[in-house]
């Protein structure tokens, strides 16, 4: 019970803050860090593939229906839902023993690095892409998917250090 | 068969979600997608309120120095209209019939505060605070002190959706101040402080810094609300049209209050044009 209230706080912090303060914040138009897939990141690890994906694709939703943003966010989350399982597997071979929230407390610090970085881009890259669905401003596509990965990751790992 | 949906249950349950995610995307030029402007929404609209609210004070110093400018160009221009109708009434003989002519449009503006919006998409909206309740109604244009901003798309009760300028489907028939060529105004995508020009000939002369203007052709916008300065014009040996970059004069990044245009003869005009077409 406890697990559940803890990832539903997290998830209205993470909204609240994306879509009132970070979604306000124009950082010369290319930096717009998504610091709501912490969230996704951060779900128990033992949580079934299917209902991972599923909370993945809802999360995604509401964040499309507060940014008027139809399916882009839900896509681009699917994709990291879908992926974190085979993430954390392939990061930690024995994934078997990892109980509870994903956080620097059951990964080494290197560890929950990769499966940050990896999340981030998987996620930014499909978003990015959708979000400015046009070939002639590829270059500025990229851009913003890298300048913003390194943001989210940023924020990320900065709140883990804090944390600890 | 069975065995085969349980192996790959999960993927397959991936492909469907990413297949729902994606039909939303895709359907969204294709549909109606006013119920996906949803910031409108009651829930959405209430929290973007609030937070605007609470954020508010923070630009109040900028909000005031930018109303204070413009009461002060609005006064002027009660003084240079008074002028002139004093010139016009000395003219005017007692007993001739009255040479008044009426304005062309009756206008009215509905002022409302920017809650929520984006700058950093090709598809960009803005929410703003006044909604059907205030008049407001579809298709209605959006200024502010300095420029065109956009046009109404959906209407709640309390809330209104604009796009803007900055949004990729966006266009704007424009005039230029110096010789009165029309053309049709687009952004790009790239940088929010600057819009494209196209279907300039090359026979027309443009220079940087010139002004732009609405052409008064549609009926979001009377004519003459100032759009943008021409700030770099290129033209190659084999170009049949200008690459005209345009500065914008709205600052979206700095968008606070701004004005709706009511006007007030549009069904009237509407109707009469639409009956034209009907013959």
């Amino acid at each position: 019970m406890k697990i559940w209230f803890e990832n539903i706080w997290r998830l209205a912090v993470l909204m609240l803050l994306q879509l009132l303060l970070i979604n306000n914040l124009h950082f010369l138009g290319i930096c717009n860090p998504c610091i709501y897939i912490l969230f996704l990141i951060a779900l128990p690890a033992k949580l079934p593939h299917w209902a991972e994906q599923l909370i993945a694709f809802l999360t995604g939703a509401l964040m499309d229906l507060a940014a008027n943003t139809p399916g882009v966010h839900a896509a681009a989350c699917v994709a990291i839902g879908f992926a974190r399982p085979k993430l954390l597997h392939n990061i930690v071979p024995d994934d078997d023993r990892l109980i509870g929230t994903v956080c620097t407390r059951i990964l080494d610090t290197p560890a929950y690095f990769r499966l940050v970085l990896a999340m981030t881009l998987i996620h930014h890259t499909i978003l990015f892409v959708l979000l400015n669905f046009t070939f002639h401003a590829l270059w500025l596509t990229v851009l913003q998917i890298i300048v913003s990965a390194a943001a989210t990751i940023l924020l990320i790992l900065g709140r883990e250090l804090l944390r600890q | 068969m069975w065995q085969f949906l349980v192996k790959y249950s999960n993927l397959l349950l991936f492909l469907f979600l990413e297949a729902v995610a994606l039909g939303l995307v895709f359907s969204y030029n294709s549909l109606n997608h006013s119920a996906w402007l949803s910031s409108a929404n009651r829930i959405m609209g209430g929290m973007y309120a609030s937070w605007s609210n609470l954020t508010g004070y923070f630009h109040l110093r900028t909000e005031n120095e930018q109303l204070s400018a413009q009461n002060v160009e609005l006064l002027n221009r009660i003084t240079a209209l008074e002028n002139r109708l004093e010139g016009v009434n000395e003219a005017l003989l007692p007993d001739s019939v009255s040479a008044y002519i009426y304005a062309e449009k009756h206008l009215n503006y509905i002022p409302a505060k920017v809650i929520n919006m984006s700058t950093s998409t090709q598809r960009n909206f803005i929410t703003l605070n006044k909604g059907s309740r205030d008049g407001v109604e579809e298709d209605m244009g959006v200024v502010d002190q300095d420029g065109v901003v956009g046009i109404v798309r959906t209407v709640s009760e309390r809330f209104a959706v604009v796009i803007p300028v900055i949004n990729s489907g966006f266009s704007v028939s424009c005039r230029f101040l110096s010789n009165d060529k029309l053309a049709p105004l687009h952004w790009d995508g790239v940088n929010y402080r600057y819009a494209q020009l196209e279907d300039v000939a090359r026979h027309v002369e443009v220079h940087e810094g010139d002004t732009l203007v609405t052409s008064g052709l549609s009926d979001a916008f009377p004519e003459g609300i100032m759009v943008g300065v021409v700030d770099q014009a290129k033209l190659s040996e084999s170009d049949i049209y200008y690459h005209i970059r345009v500065r914008l004069a709205a600052d979206f990044h700095r968008l606070g209050y701004v004005q709706i245009i009511q006007n007030k003869t549009r069904a009237e005009q509407k109707k009469l044009e639409k009956w034209g077409t009907e013959k």
